[in-house]
């Protein structure tokens, strides 16, 4: 008996542990997905995707480093300072790592996705394969383009590196390609892949116009680097060709760039958003419409009902129209960029506030008349004193003038937002508007500095500058807009001046100009045209990069005009014995109160500095100039 | 029992206080002291636009410590006891690279000079006022003859830290106006509206050559007004 329950107890446990056994070590997991899986599964696939699409690097965008906005000259940093931002009004000279991207992570996931999916994806179709793949390299080509920008030349590695098994790293270090040959590679991978891409159609995932857009644009950064870098009295190179590209690259560079933007005109698929009567209006839709827009060929969408939100209106809505109690007002954008837009009669952006002899203000019957007449893509960029946003009026007038009879002088007054010019503070005042309830303050924070709010990428969506609710607007990397004008660059610097008017002048016509406002070209009036069409697009810096002006735009000194940033305050005049001039707006120029530094960007700035642990791996690395 | 808890707390008074002194390092208390020199003498740069490197071997963070040189040509590290190696970064100052390292040894306070071969230098300049002007006069001399003159400058500024970013007024010239190099130039400038109220100003003057960001400067000299 005593053994029957012994055996039976062996047998018991024998058996409870070999049933075990055998799916023990053989389980799925219920928290990870194998490559086998995920490559075999097109939604799983989808979602890599998303991954990659997200971690796209960009210098400003709407999420990611979107203080960096008001690091150059189109804005001077409004908001709260506590993060260490009003640092960037302060900048002494930029630093060698400040825009550095040496993202060879990413790289190597795409790497690495491509690898598995033609290893393991027995299920997908040759068809699928070929489209994912086509996705993939379009990643990689574009991240390469955002570190040979910011790099020079860098190695391409387009397979996943792998250690032998001796544990010899020596065929792990790759030296740094030419920088022609990085551009070169971009080209070539986006002609390989563009016929055979997929998602036509798509805004938010590549196709080949999204491809050939990044061709056109990368191609004229090369182009212009040929060409501008060896203007340089001393052209920045190194021995190896990794930074520097030779002259005699600089026409086929430009012509690659034209064939792809033409390429994108020519087919027909998009086409310059014209929704709207009002111009200006219809320019800011023209960015931040998301449904049924012609134009955009590529960008990074948001989406309300998902919880995918941003904070990017919380942190730049005008001040008086806020809906949290907190925030607004970061980004202000300088009187700079106002100046940059024309008059609609084809006269300089300039601003008149004094008359010709400079001897008195000119007086304005209403606060918005000095900008009458502009571009309308001022108005769709910049909200300016006398204009609304969401249909509320944004009240901006920094203070009022009083006459002094006894010194012939007026005297200065400003207040909080939104006082007024009257008892019981200023017993002896006319009752009407002190300060705007939108500023703009000399000091305070989350409020305008320069006079001028952010219009274009603010959500006016109800409540979506509210921390709870936010914001869904997309962040657009590609549009129409651009490509007109990378086709009328790459056409002027082929020497084809009226082919490049046409561009240029179609994008000003929509933009109030009367027909072929243009007549003659100039480097400079092109960059100045993508300033004011692309402003807060992530453009400014690399153009004054690619054309090696920024050392000659923000040269640091304290007597420029370009590198100081300036801001227009509006007072209203008390002066009630001069009805010309009583209850009149007058505008005064200044040096914006809270920006301390004139921008000072340095040759050693043209290229970002190597990571010191990248040189420190791998000797075949050559620093940078400068660096 | 008394008697124990006496003892555990000192036994814990002695632990807790010994344990801090244990992680915490001395601020480091040595000085690296030097100056950037032509023929011995100091040269002038843009108060903290040019960078010298110092690197340390041995510890696992491998990366430099920036020595900025101060407006006179002179710079200074405080540091741990150790050996060093000092660099001169390439394209930064305005002289020819030289990639040979220096190394020193810092126990103390060390001095250090580092010789620089410069494109140009500034001989016998002298710079007085007359009535509203500012008048320099001055010697180019040339130095390392690979880079071309962009320009010569004369800045005036309102206190010692006066150079290409921090003045209120300057006055160029350009080499295609520069005859003769070894003769003198000249050079002069008005006091600025925005300093004629001003005890003093201080003027210097600054050499460009082509390709390289930073100038060589002369040392500042205080311009009494009144």
């Amino acid at each position: 008996m005593k053994n029957i329950i012994k055996y039976s107890i062996a047998c018991a446990l024998t058996l409870s542990m070999s049933a075990c056994k055998k799916d023990w070590l053989d389980r799925q997991s219920q928290t990870l997905l194998v490559n086998e899986q995920v490559m075999n599964d097109p939604k799983l696939i989808v979602g890599l995707l998303a991954n990659f699409y997200d971690r796209l690097p960009t210098d400003a965008s709407l999420t990611s480093r979107w203080q960096q906005h008001t690091s150059y000259d189109d804005a001077v940093w409004s908001g709260g300072g506590n993060a260490g931002d009003e640092e960037r009004n302060n900048i002494v000279q930029y630093a060698t790592d400040r825009w550095r991207i040496y993202d060879y992570a990413l790289i190597r996931d795409i790497n690495l996705a491509i690898e598995n999916m033609n290893a393991v994806g027995n299920r997908l179709t040759a068809d699928q394969k070929l489209q994912f793949e086509a996705e993939f390299r379009f990643l990689r080509a574009y991240n390469y383009f955002e570190m040979v920008k910011r790099m020079g030349g860098v190695p391409i590695i387009t397979t996943q590196l792998l250690i032998d098994d001796k544990g010899d790293v020596a065929g792990l270090r790759k030296p740094r390609n030419k920088e022609a040959e990085v551009y070169d590679f971009i080209a070539s991978e986006i002609d390989a892949i563009k016929d055979v891409i997929g998602n036509t159609g798509s805004p938010t995932r590549a196709n080949k116009y999204t491809a050939l857009a990044l061709k056109s644009r990368a191609m004229l950064y090369a182009g212009s680097l040929a060409k501008y870098n060896n203007q340089l009295p001393s052209p920045i190179t190194l021995p190896g060709g990794e930074v520097g590209i030779p002259a005699n690259r600089a026409a086929d560079y430009y012509q690659k760039s034209l064939d792809a933007s033409k390429e994108i005109i020519n087919s027909g698929r998009y086409s310059l958003y014209n929704g709207n009567p009002n111009l200006g209006e219809n320019f800011f839709e023209a960015i931040t419409k998301k449904v049924g827009n012609p134009e955009v060929i590529f960008a990074q969408d948001f989406l309300q009902t998902k919880g995918r939100n941003h904070a990017f209106s919380y942190d730049n809505i005008a001040r008086s129209i806020r809906e949290d109690n907190l925030g607004s007002s970061a980004i202000a954008p300088t009187l700079n960029l106002v100046e940059t837009y024309d008059f609609l009669n084809g006269d300089a952006g300039t601003l008149r506030n004094r008359t010709a002899d400079n001897s008195d203000y000119i007086y304005y019957d209403n606060i918005s008349d000095i900008f009458a007449n502009k571009d309308a893509r001022l108005y769709g960029t910049v909200i300016y004193p006398g204009t609304s946003f969401k249909g509320s009026p944004v009240q901006i007038q920094a203070g009022v003038m009083v006459w002094n009879a006894a010194t012939n002088s007026y005297q200065t007054v400003e207040g909080n937002l939104g006082s007024i010019y009257g008892p019981p503070t200023f017993p002896n005042g006319d009752g009407g508007l002190l300060t705007g309830a939108s500023g703009p303050q000399r000091s305070a924070q989350d409020v305008s500095n320069t006079g001028f709010y952010l219009r274009k990428y603010v959500d006016p969506a109800p409540q979506s500058s509210n921390r709870g609710r936010q914001s869904d607007m997309w962040w657009v990397r590609f549009r129409l807009g651009e490509i007109y004008l990378n086709a009328a660059e790459a056409a002027f610097e082929l020497g084809n001046t009226p082919e490049a008017l046409t561009y240029v002048n179609t994008l000003r016509k929509r933009a109030g100009f009367p027909d072929n406002s243009l007549t003659t070209l100039s480097i400079d009036k092109l960059i100045s045209e993508r300033r004011a069409e692309l402003a807060f697009e992530d453009h400014r810096l690399w153009d004054l990069i690619r054309t090696r002006k920024a050392t000659e735009v923000w040269n640091g000194s304290t007597t420029s005009t370009t590198a100081n940033l300036y801001a227009l305050y509006p007072y209203r005049i008390v002066r009630p014995g001069d009805a010309a001039r009583h209850n009149k707006y007058v505008f005064v120029k200044l040096v914006a109160p809270r920006f301390r530094t004139p921008r000072f960007f340095q040759i050693q700035n043209y290229y970002m500095s190597i990571p010191q642990n990248a040189i420190d791996a791998n000797p075949l690395i050559v620093r940078n100039p400068f660096h | 029992m008394k008697r124990n808890i006496f003892y555990i707390i000192g036994c814990a008074a002695v632990l807790l206080f010994s344990s801090c002194e244990k992680d915490n390092y001395d601020a480091p208390a040595s000085t690296l002291t030097g100056r950037v020199v032509y023929q011995d003498q100091p040269l002038g740069v843009r108060s903290d636009g040019v960078q010298l490197e110092l690197w340390q071997s041995g510890y696992s963070l491998f990366t430099k410590i920036p020595v900025y040189v101060a407006q006179d040509g002179t710079f200074s590290a405080s540091l741990f006891d150790g050996n060093y190696k000092l660099t001169r970064l390439r394209g930064n100052g305005p002289w020819a690279d030289n990639t040979d390292t220096i190394n020193i040894q810092v126990k103390g306070g060390t001095t250090v000079d580092v010789p620089v071969d410069p494109y140009f230098v500034i001989r016998n300049d002298n710079v007085q006022r007359s009535g509203n002007a500012i008048n320099a006069t001055f010697n180019i001399q040339r130095v390392n003859t690979t880079k071309d003159l962009e320009y010569v400058r004369l800045y005036v500024g309102q206190t010692m830290i006066t150079d290409q970013v921090r003045n209120e007024g300057s006055a160029t010239k350009m080499p295609a106006d520069i005859a003769d190099m070894s003769q003198p130039v000249t050079l002069s400038v008005n006091v600025p509206g925005s300093m004629a109220s001003k005890e003093a100003v201080y003027a210097r003057i600054g050499i460009k050559t082509v390709g390289v960001a930073e100038l060589l400067y002369s040392q500042p000299v205080k311009i009494n007004l009144k």
